[in-house]
């Protein structure tokens, strides 16, 4: 083995390949150590060997190898793959990094500028690398292109202070601490107390995201509409009618509605108003990953986690800058230039491209910054492999956000008109875009829609065609969608823009939610009101949000990482002491949600035959094989219906628009698929 | 004892989720006869369970209250 290279540790696989591509003169090298592939090559006389971890290969956990045992106070970082089965592969990355770093008289960390990358990179040079994580070279980077990675590692900088990698090792402490021990304490409850075992987890993150849901979704089942009325009035003068609503949107008595319609009916009508005016609207703010989380939702329904893992994908590509970033700021250290020359090479985006560097490029800058990383967005380079359908979407919105920036304002020409019969005042109200601006480069995800009003004028006379009565009834609050729940966490100040993805996937992994509609199960609800009663301050948002207070100032160099671990676990304790002293009452909680959840989730929907029992998942006692049976079996419904054998069932919640019968989705292997469980439904007929 | 409707622990009657949702039903029948003018009693719980918009414990309430 070479020794007295520099060894370059990177974050991902692809990473290692983007960084030897772009650093190699000449030939680079690469070769299998362990089962994973390291790269050599030469630069400027210096010799390098480039190889990445897959994520994190380094863990927090407890010395004990009993799983049952609470309060875990006791805690060491471990190599993954001895903390989670599922991370068998650190072992062999570790293993690798070891027997490289015994050659190599430099190291240098090339993991993303981020608390996770910090620590990521951290790990490895301090466990693996037998202790050089003070004296590691950082290369800073924000997008994989050749000309970025060479100008970062033509200017490492010592590791000084570590900041952010003391921050993140802390918060995997703190949260390795909290998750233990409360979800032992709730599973080992259930279990002792009740006759079932599942993991039962409320994590720091998780459990005021859950009461939020929970919130909600009491005043959603608890909902009763009271009825209101809106008046329309229909006006018409030269054949052309104009239809308008009552000033007050909401009557609360059909007394009082009656009375407005009786008084309109036959009278004549006077435009009392009318204004036109001009208006300004200033392009968006650049995306960083929570907006672009938001937008892909709105635009095509994407999860959040989901536009996570697709715009890293492209970052890995070179195709846009880092995504992990909470600025809404393009600084000037962007060569807007080049990137927009750059993109006028891609043909959907020549022509606005083309138009841009006509101008002056100063881009609309958000009021969100952060230190290590610009807001999203493209490099300029065009995608060296075909996209999948996914990531050109992504990639499309965050081009078109990119150039948006750089958009003039739009103007829209607003319309306001009263319209007064007698006493009573009916309003009219529209838009449309007279100069489109930035409007143009964002294309259809700009979202303003042309409303016209009716040729009118003030003082002209209309007649009152009509005036009617619309019955209405209060909405109930609507359920959080991803995106919703995205944004109150956001706003509540819990989790990172890394981790607030995650946890909306695992509340529905434990059972805590179900389906798109993102209603929380018995379980959820029986959670969240085991521990406001015994556990309170574990699901305040308080508490979460102090804590990530406290974490933001160790990442800003200030603040103690040891002192806030002992506060935490103090609050801890005091928690699960109350948890268990309450233990019989806990286990017989959530042990009773637990059966209730598991009863509930074989259940996808009524029965469209007998409309009385309910769809179930059934497994015949024959066969082995599942299949959709009717509740009301034992009362002559024979409904059943057979069930791909593969994947994981689950509720739609919602029936099939041309049979009525539920849909589930399939969920295992890449994507999961949707299904209506009727045989027979028409939509399955081939033409 | 349990809830009657869902059989959650209760307190008094119903769990303190139904108890809720029967408050909420009680405290709209004032509200609902506002604004018609008047209606009764079991045509205001009959809307209610069939109202679309009304939350699942509050129509189970409603049915309740039927009898």
């Amino acid at each position: 083995m070479n020794t007295g290279y520099t060894l370059v540790i990177c974050e991902k696989p692809d990473a290692a390949r983007s960084v030897s591509e772009a650093l190699a003169e000449g030939e680079s090298r690469s070769e299998q150590i362990e089962g994973t592939t390291v790269y050599r090559f030469s630069r400027k006389g210096e010799y390098f060997v480039v190889c990445a971890a897959q994520g994190h290969v380094y863990g927090v956990s407890d010395p004990s190898a009993e799983r049952t045992v609470y309060p875990v106070f006791d805690i060491e970082w471990y190599p993954s793959d001895l903390v989670d089965e599922r991370s068998a592969s650190a072992a062999r990355r570790i293993s690798a990094v070891r027997k490289l770093a015994a050659g190599a008289s430099k190291f240098v960390n090339a993991c993303d500028l981020d608390v996770e990358g910090e620590t990521i990179g951290y790990n490895l040079l301090k466990y693996a690398c037998g202790g050089k994580e003070k004296g590691a070279l950082r290369a800073t980077f924000s997008t994989l292109t050749v000309e970025d990675l060479v100008k970062a590692f033509d200017n490492l900088k010592p590791q000084v202070g570590q900041e952010l990698a003391r921050a993140g090792r802390a918060r995997h402490a703190i949260d390795f601490v909290w998750g233990v021990n409360l979800s032992r304490a709730l599973s080992q409850s259930a279990l002792v107390n009740g006759h079932m075992y599942r993991t039962v987890s409320v994590g720091r993150v998780q459990g005021p995201t859950l009461r939020f849901l929970s919130e909600r979704e009491l005043e959603i089942r608890e909902f009763v509409p009271i009825p209101h009325w809106r008046v329309m009035g229909t006006f018409e003068r030269d054949g052309v009618k104009v239809t308008a609503a009552y000033a007050r949107d909401r009557i609360e008595t059909k007394i009082i509605a009656d009375k407005i319609r009786r008084e309109c009916v036959g009278e004549e009508a006077v435009v009392a108003s009318l204004r036109r005016s001009l208006v300004q609207v200033g392009p968006p703010a650049p995306f960083n990953i929570g907006d672009l989380q938001k937008e892909a939702y709105r635009a095509f329904g994407y999860a959040p986690s989901r536009t996570l893992q697709i715009a890293e994908r492209l970052y890995l590509g070179a195709l846009i800058s880092y995504p992990r970033t909470g600025s809404q700021r393009l600084p000037l250290s962007i060569d807007y230039v080049s990137v927009i020359q750059g993109l006028r090479r891609i043909h959907e985006y020549s022509a606005p491209a083309a138009e841009l560097l006509k101008g002056e490029l100063k881009p609309v800058q958000g009021a969100k910054s952060d230190t290590a990383h610009p807001a999203i967005h493209p490099t300029g380079e065009k995608p060296k492999r075909p996209l999948e359908a996914s990531e050109s979407a992504i990639f499309d919105l965050v081009v078109r956000r990119f150039l948006a920036a750089f958009g003039s304002s739009a103007r829209r020409e607003l319309t306001e008109a009263t319209i007064s019969v007698g006493a009573h005042r009916f309003r009219l109200a529209g838009g449309r875009t007279v100069f489109p601006g930035w409007m143009e480069c964002y294309g259809r995800y700009a979202g303003y829609r042309d409303v016209e009003v009716p040729s009118i004028s003030e003082g002209e006379r209309l007649r009152v065609v009509d005036v009617a009565l619309e019955e209405r009834f209060e909405q109930r609050p609507p359920r959080y969608n991803q995106s919703g729940l995205l944004e109150k966490m956001e706003k509540e100040g819990i989790g990172t823009k890394a981790t607030r993805a995650d946890i909306i996937t695992t509340l529905v992994e434990r059972g805590y939610v179900s389906g798109e509609s993102m209603e929380v199960t018995e379980l959820g609800l029986s959670v969240v009101e085991t521990m406001t009663k015994y556990a309170p301050t574990i699901i305040s948002t308080d508490l979460t949000r102090e804590i990530e207070g406290k974490l933001e100032v160790i990442e800003g160099g200030r603040g103690n990482e040891a002192e806030l671990m002992r506060e935490t676990v103090r609050s801890i304790a005091i928690q699960v002491a109350e948890l268990n002293a309450n233990e019989e009452a806990v286990g017989r909680e959530i042990d009773s949600a637990l059966t209730a959840t598991v009863a509930k989730s074989f259940v996808i929907g009524r029965c469209p035959v007998c409309k009385a029992g309910d769809l179930k998942i059934i497994r015949s006692r024959a066969t082995k094989k599942r299949f959709v049976g009717c509740s009301n079996y034992s009362k002559g419904c024979r409904t059943s219906a057979p069930l791909p054998q593969k994947g994981t069932i689950r509720s739609a919640s919602r029936s099939c628009e041309r049979c009525s019968w539920p849909i589930v989705y399939v969920v295992g292997g890449r994507r999961p698929w949707r299904l209506c469980v009727n045989p027979n439904c028409p939509g399955k007929k081939r033409p | 004892m349990k809830c009657p409707v869902c059989g959650r622990e209760a307190i008094g009657d119903l769990c303190r989720y139904h108890a809720e949702a029967k408050e909420r039903v009680l405290a709209a029948y004032p509200l609902w006869v506002k604004a018609y003018g008047s209606i009764e009693w079991k045509d205001f719980l009959d809307n209610v369970k069939r109202n679309p918009q009304t939350g699942q414990w509050a129509k189970e309430i409603a049915e309740l209250l039927e009898g």
